[in-house]
């Protein structure tokens, strides 16, 4: 019998203990994530792997990855290099798996021929806060039939599978349509090179270096960057310095960069140098809403490195702001004083090919 | 008697002040053109605010002296508080309201696009044009900072129906031109450039936002099109074709305006146009919507004087005069503050 239950922050509390008390008894729980619905077992219950590899139709031998709390919980059941989590604590809580040598603590099923086991610690509260409470890792594949494509929403999963399987499952969360995210990035750090195993929403290539193939995915590679500056808690003003050619993407970047904040009307500033906008105090994101103005720059008209002085641009570094300046490698001298007041970040946009980006990051 | 308003104007680069009697403009300074006569409405950026800062009591002075009128017979003083650059937008606001205080006269707050709304209608000293206001309309605003379809339904009531989602229109003819190798300002190079090949449209760049179904303009993908255009170029084919190159690009932009505000002619059963912003100087663009106009048996309007579609101080204050006429004055002053995304609909009443 399948019980649904559905997710919203005032019944948080009730969720998350059903969702404890059936991992504990073995069962399979659909729960959403920061990318697609996930299939969720305990990941140390033998029969509880089984009961999911059976309802997957997974080939014995395919690994399965696994939610995990944070860093300690990866290098309790995988070996790390300080190397790799130092790339690893720049990269996560986010949309990535990563594969690495098992310490075999885990289900062995979950793991690849080659004793491998894939980890992922996701950006998305509630899988933290289970993950947090339940005190052991849980798989983290994605709630479809082996072949098939993921899903965003329960009515779309519940389509695909027959009823037989849907009996399976024990528990659905169910927490409306997620945003479309693609699935998580697979990067296997266990060779000599970094790999990528599959390509997610957020294209990484290697530490600090990013791959757009589409205006999308330019504005959800700004929000991640962002998103690790927030999650530093500097309480310091954030800076994005912006170099890229015309139609690199760097106001799609910064469109993405806003939205994060619940600001949607940007528009380029090319002809009045920069815009401001107010930040919503009621976004959902509690760390964001400190922060009281965006400044969106475009230095692109801009001629005369002396003009800055006057721009006015400085006097936001003394409140609390996220200011991102297009063509910002012009500020010349202000560059050292936007340094040393604010946590800044260099982003450099260069065209690929027609539809391909390369991100570079700098700090 | 018509309102008697000085009206002042610092949303950018511009440092511009005007004397005004309802629609007449007694005076009308602006201090870029006094010192370089540009013939395109983008910036040459001096947009400091100690450049402001030291401009604009003169600018003033210089308004009301040309205007011969003495600041007792004022009724009121206008001021522009968006949108626009928040530190320019400042200066302007904070000398209205000293002014305003020290002669003891009320004050208008006024947005940046009305003005531009309003600017065919601003008439010289003689009363010309004499064109008298016959609601509804339907406004195409155009320039280096903007790009938007208004309806403009009485006096001071206004409802967006489309606008730009990035790039402005004449931001687009400006990079377009740059990329092809020209200096600021980019739009009337490829205005003269376009009609060297009678504005042929040899390349055929997509029409951007032709199928989103609204009124709304994107110009930064249109930017990217050319871009990859003149890449795949040798120096010698794009010297060859640069003139095709340019009206291509200007066309896309042109069309793409011109049928988008045919859609809203549809959708509103308006066919009073009137045509105001820095683009709208451009000849084939209102030959264009002079064409659309006569098509759907309307009219368009085109601000009467070229400084009318920059930035000026002159459509601020016949704005003023029509809010000051109808007693919408700013009750506390000190608390006027700058708006630098206000948006028309905040403004309307």
């Amino acid at each position: 019998m399948t019980r649904t239950l559905t997710l919203s922050k005032e019944r948080k509390n009730t969720v998350i203990n059903a969702t404890k008390e059936v991992l504990g008894k073995g069962g399979l729980v659909v729960f959403p994530s920061d990318t697609v619905y996930g299939l969720l077992v305990d990941a140390t219950c033998d029969e509880a792997v089984d009961k999911l590899i059976a309802f997957k139709n997974r080939p014995p031998g395919k690994a399965i990855s696994v939610f995990v709390r944070d860093m300690q919980m990866i290098k309790q059941h995988a070996h790390l290099s300080r190397q790799q989590e130092s790339l690893l604590s720049s990269l996560l809580p986010g949309p990535f798996t990563v594969v690495l040598p098992s310490k075999h603590t885990l289900v062995s099923k979950l793991e690849s021929e080659k004793g491998t086991i894939g980890l992922r610690i996701p950006d998305y509260y509630y899988v933290q806060q289970l993950i947090n409470q339940y005190g052991k890792p849980v798989t983290a594949t994605s709630a479809n039939l082996g072949g098939s494509n993921p899903h965003y929403s329960i009515d779309s999963l519940l389509y695909q599978i027959p009823k037989k399987k849907a009996e399976l499952i024990d528990l659905i969360v169910d927490a409306g349509k997620l945003p479309r995210n693609k699935p998580s990035t697979v990067i296997d750090l266990t060779g000599e090179d970094l790999h990528i195993l599959r390509q997610g929403e957020i294209v990484f290539e290697r530490e600090d270096h990013y791959i757009s193939r589409s205006a999308e995915q330019t504005k959800k590679i700004g929000q991640f960057i962002l998103d690790k500056m927030l999650k530093r808690k500097m309480s310091k003003p954030i800076v994005f310095i912006m170099k890229g050619d015309l139609g690199a993407g760097k106001t799609e970047m910064t469109r993405g960069i806003a939205e994060y904040f619940g600001i949607n009307r940007i528009v380029s500033p090319t002809f009045v140098v920069y815009y401001e906008y107010d930040i919503p105090k009621h976004t959902e994101k509690a760390y964001a809403a400190s922060f009281d103005k965006f400044v969106h720059a475009d230095l692109y008209n801009v001629a005369d490195e002396r003009e800055f002085e006057d721009l006015g641009l400085e006097t936001y570094l003394d409140s609390p702001s996220v200011i991102v300046i297009e063509w910002g490698e012009k500020l010349g001298r202000l560059y050292e004083k936007f340094r040393q007041k604010a946590l800044t970040v260099f982003i450099e946009i260069q065209h690929k090919s027609d539809q391909e980006r390369i991100v570079d990051v700098k700090e | 008697m018509e309102k008697l308003i000085l009206a002042i104007d610092t949303s950018c680069d511009e440092t511009a002040a005007a004397v005004v009697q309802g629609r007449k403009v007694r005076s009308s300074v602006i201090y870029s053109q006094i010192l370089m006569h540009k013939e395109w409405g983008g910036v040459v950026p001096s947009i400091a605010k100690r450049a402001h800062e030291e401009r604009i009591d003169w600018v003033i002075q210089e308004a009301m002296k040309k205007a011969v009128v003495q600041h007792d017979q004022l009724d009121a003083i206008a001021v522009t508080y968006g949108p626009g650059l928040a530190i320019a937008l400042e200066v302007g606001i904070r000398h209205a309201v000293e002014l305003a205080q020290k002669w003891g006269k009320p004050l208008v707050s006024v947005n940046h696009m009305e003005g531009h709304l309003y600017s065919p209608f601003v008439q010289n000293s003689k009363g010309n044009p004499s064109r008298t206001f016959d609601f509804p309309y339907l406004g195409l605003l155009i320039s280096g900072g903007h790009t938007e379809l208004v309806l403009f339904k009485d006096h001071l009531q206004y409802e967006i129906l489309g606008e730009t989602v990035d790039d402005a229109a004449g931001e687009a003819l400006d990079k377009a031109a740059r990329m092809l190798g020209f200096g600021y300002p980019g739009g009337p190079v490829l205005e003269r450039l376009a009609v060297t090949v009678d504005n042929t449209d040899k390349y055929v760049f997509p029409r951007p936002m032709m199928k989103s179904g609204d009124l709304n303009f994107s110009f930064s993908g249109l930017k990217t099109a050319l871009l990859y255009k003149v890449r795949k170029m040798s120096d010698e084919e794009k010297q060859q074709e640069i003139a095709y190159l340019a009206s291509s690009f200007q066309e896309a932009v042109f069309k793409t305006v011109v049928k988008k505000t045919e859609k809203a002619m549809v959708e509103t059963g308006i066919h009073h146009l009137l045509v105001g912003g820095g683009v709208a100087v451009n000849k084939h663009l209102r030959t264009m919507m002079r064409a659309l106009a006569k098509k759907h048996g309307g009219y368009v309007h085109f601000p009467a004087l070229k400084y009318l579609n920059y930035d000026n101080a002159a459509m601020i204050g016949v704005v003023g005069a029509i809010r000051a006429e109808k007693g919408l004055c700013i009750e506390n002053t000190e608390k006027l503050d700058r708006v630098p995304r206000l948006s028309l609909l905040q403004s309307s009443i």
